[in-house]
């Protein structure tokens, strides 16, 4: 069968202006026409081919900046290439650009026709669909309400629900996946998975992994434009995870050199084992102790908490850093440390190891988290082995503060007249 | 790469006409959402503009013009839906970079969504137009059957300007502006309000002729007040100059297309 997409050594080059490039034809009275010229380029993609065949899903990972948009928007014919060429055979359709020709004074109603038009349909067929669309935006009491009175979800619903009756032969996706509520969510994918059932061909751009991991046959890893490599996806991405982990300060967007960023979303068992990278250094396992050496996963704020980690060493390797991770559910990276930033250096024998990490207190509001465990190699150059996502961790606070941190507190009231009825909340709190 | 359009070519002549019926409806229904007369407005603003020229010139500068109300009606109708076009037209890629970012989306439809926005206040007005012919005595004839052929003309002709005008305002933001100042310039350099015959000496008469909406008036005029078949010359260079600007401003577009959305 013909391959649906064959992409044969692309390449988009993006011009780079002066800063003070002429941006009004005024100016360019006043400053001349040489500063309309770029003053250098740069590749956001060159040397891409693949191809993909009808059916399959392909995911594109990649850091931010990797070429990864750019790529989606040369193989929707919204960009020019510069090199290499695109063929797409089939019918395409793209969840990109959502929300377009959305006006908030305008009705669901008149939305869908707007916004089908744009998105493809005839008239006539978004007439025969409309029913089918309101039914999956869940939206039948609102369709006669401007969508200024809509939530962002509930827009997001509608316009995810044009989209995805198009029924393409090709589909193209790019990171909105990552809006609306967790059911939606999960309605998008079933209807997705079905799509790829019945026979369309998927690719999909994201820097989340666990889409990916749940959607695709295959992966593709982008990097600085470039293919790093194709193929299975939970081997790609681990090894993709693994790169980032190793190379975090490269990854624009983190202030943080060493907190990795790992894939969000629901709790994951199996694909999110990092499989030891190398036979040489591995995590065995990994336990969460009270101050009693109990096992648990349920702690209180302020509670002190062990992580005790088992390591089995086949090769000496040089000097090998631990580190432990507490991140919250939503992936928002509460604490990390290593054994470097406590000046601690291991040397390794060969055979089974073992090395605790002491939280006197574990100051976190309620809420679920889970612990992170990496060990890496001395220069940060290499992961080891990874734990991502399996150990999680309940903890409860009895006062509801907000963020990220239930710091030890009291108020303290200097109105005398109140001091008394202010003292048993004090003692309270003080508890 | 047509991407929703592969189905034939009837499905695509289908889907055009539909993607222009829909954004020229969206681009009305936002104008007059909320407003009790709706699109009556335009029309309002037009007749308004008309009777106080009329009112103001009816001696003096509409000495000697015959039914003058309804003359600087089709005056006001033609020149506003240029205007509008024009204005609305520069902008029609800038603005609406939410649908040039949409694989499959065909941009080329956004200025001819403009210019047919426009239109449909000129359509509105025609019953209006009718009225103010009949109240001033003017005798209807059968030529009144060429105005759509008219509109056709003028149709194509903004369109080429709006090609040009769209594609230089992605690059030059300022773009808009001067086709704002040259607009307001040219209302007066059109024989709006008077009578070009009379009013321009002999002498610079080449060149106020160069603007080819002078021959465009004239053209309306002679069909629909004076019952006569227009000057073939003005037909000649009307249909002869958008000839020439439609494919130049297609083709620049085109060229562009790729480059707006690496410029919005």
């Amino acid at each position: 069968m013909r391959d649906m997409i064959v992409v044969n050594n692309l390449g988009k080059r993006f011009r780079r202006y002066l800063a003070d490039r002429p941006k009004r034809l005024k100016d360019v009275f006043i400053r001349g026409v040489s500063r309309l010229k770029p003053i250098d380029y740069f590749w956001a993609l060159r040397n891409v081919s693949f191809t993909v065949a009808p059916g399959l899903a392909v995911g594109i990972v990649g850091h931010n900046g990797s070429g990864k948009s750019t790529l989606l928007n040369l193989v929707g014919d919204v960009l020019q290439p510069d090199e290499g060429q695109v063929e797409v055979h089939g019918r395409m359709s793209a969840l990109l650009s959502l929300g377009a020709g959305f006006h908030p004074d305008l009705t669901g109603r008149e939305i869908v026709f707007v916004n089908g038009v744009i998105t493809g349909f005839t008239r006539q067929e978004i007439k025969r669909k409309f029913d089918s669309i309101i039914d999956f935006a869940e939206l039948e009491e609102f369709v006669e309400s401007p969508i200024r009175t809509y939530s962002t979800g509930m827009r997001m619903r509608l316009a995810f629900a044009i989209a995805i009756h198009m029924e393409p032969e090709i589909l193209l996706i790019d990171e909105v996946l990552a809006v609306g509520d967790a059911a939606f969510r999960q309605k998008c994918i079933d209807r997705i998975n079905q799509f790829k059932k019945e026979g369309r061909t998927i690719l999909i751009v994201s820097h989340t992994s666990d889409q990916i991991q749940k959607l695709c046959d295959e992966v593709i890893w982008l990097q600085h434009g470039q293919v790093v490599e194709r193929g299975d996806p939970e081997e790609t991405i681990l090894r993709y995870l693994a790169d980032m982990n190793k190379n975090p300060a490269a990854r624009p967007g983190t202030s943080s050199g060493l907190a990795p960023l790992p894939p969000s979303g629901q709790a994951q068992s199996q694909a999110a084992r990092n499989r030891p990278h190398s036979s040489k250094l591995k995590l065995v396992e990994v336990r969460l102790l009270d101050q009693n050496a109990a096992p648990i996963s349920e702690i209180n704020s302020g509670d002190p908490l062990n992580v005790e980690i088992e390591y089995l060493v086949s090769e000496p390797v040089k000097k090998p850093i631990f580190r432990v991770a507490i991140s919250r559910e939503d992936n928002v990276l509460c604490y990390a440390t290593t054994t470097v930033a406590a000046g601690l250096s291991i040397s390794s024998a060969t055979g089974p190891g073992k090395i605790r990490l002491q939280l006197d207190r574990l100051d976190l509001n309620g809420g679920q988290y889970y612990v992170d465990v990496g060990i890496h190699e001395h220069n940060w150059s290499y992961a080891y082995d990874y734990h991502w996502r399996l150990y999680p961790l309940s903890v409860r606070s009895h006062t509801n503060g907000r963020g990220i941190l239930h710091l030890p507190h009291n108020w303290v009231l200097n109105d005398r007249s109140t001091a008394d009825a202010g003292d048993s909340d004090m003692n309270e709190a003080l508890q | 790469m047509n991407l929703p359009l592969s189905l034939g070519q009837s499905r695509y002549w289908i889907y055009q006409r539909d993607l222009l019926y829909e954004l020229v409806s969206r681009n009305i229904k936002i104008r007059y959402k909320g407003s009790i007369l709706g699109i009556l407005w335009s029309l309002i603003y037009s007749v308004a503009q008309a009777r106080v020229f009329g009112f103001l010139f009816r001696s003096g500068l509409g000495d000697g013009i015959p039914n003058f109300p309804a003359y600087v009606f089709i005056g006001i109708l033609v020149w506003t839906w240029i205007q509008s076009a024009l204005t609305a037209g520069s902008e029609s890629i800038t603005s609406s970079s939410d649908l040039i970012r949409k694989p499959g989306f065909p941009a080329i439809i956004l200025p001819a969504v403009t210019v047919a926005t426009s239109l449909i206040d000129f359509l509105i007005a025609l019953p209006v137009l009718l009225a103010f012919l009949i109240y001033g005595g003017t005798p209807l004839t059968s030529l009144l059957l060429l105005v759509p052929f008219l509109l056709a003309v003028q149709f194509l002709f903004t369109l080429s300007l709006v090609y040009i005008l769209a594609t230089f305002q992605v690059t030059f933001r300022d773009t808009k502006h001067i086709v704002t100042v040259v607009l307001r310039l040219g209302f007066f350099l059109t024989p709006i309000f008077y009578d070009a015959a009379r009013m321009i000496p002999e002498h610079y008469q080449w060149l106020y002729r160069l603007n080819p909406i002078v021959h465009l008036l004239e053209v309306y005029r002679a069909i629909i007040l004076l019952g006569e078949l227009p000057d073939p010359m003005s037909m000649f260079i009307l249909c002869g100059l958008t000839a020439i600007l439609l494919p130049f401003g297609y083709k620049l577009f085109v060229n562009a297309k790729y480059r707006f959305l690496e410029e919005l």
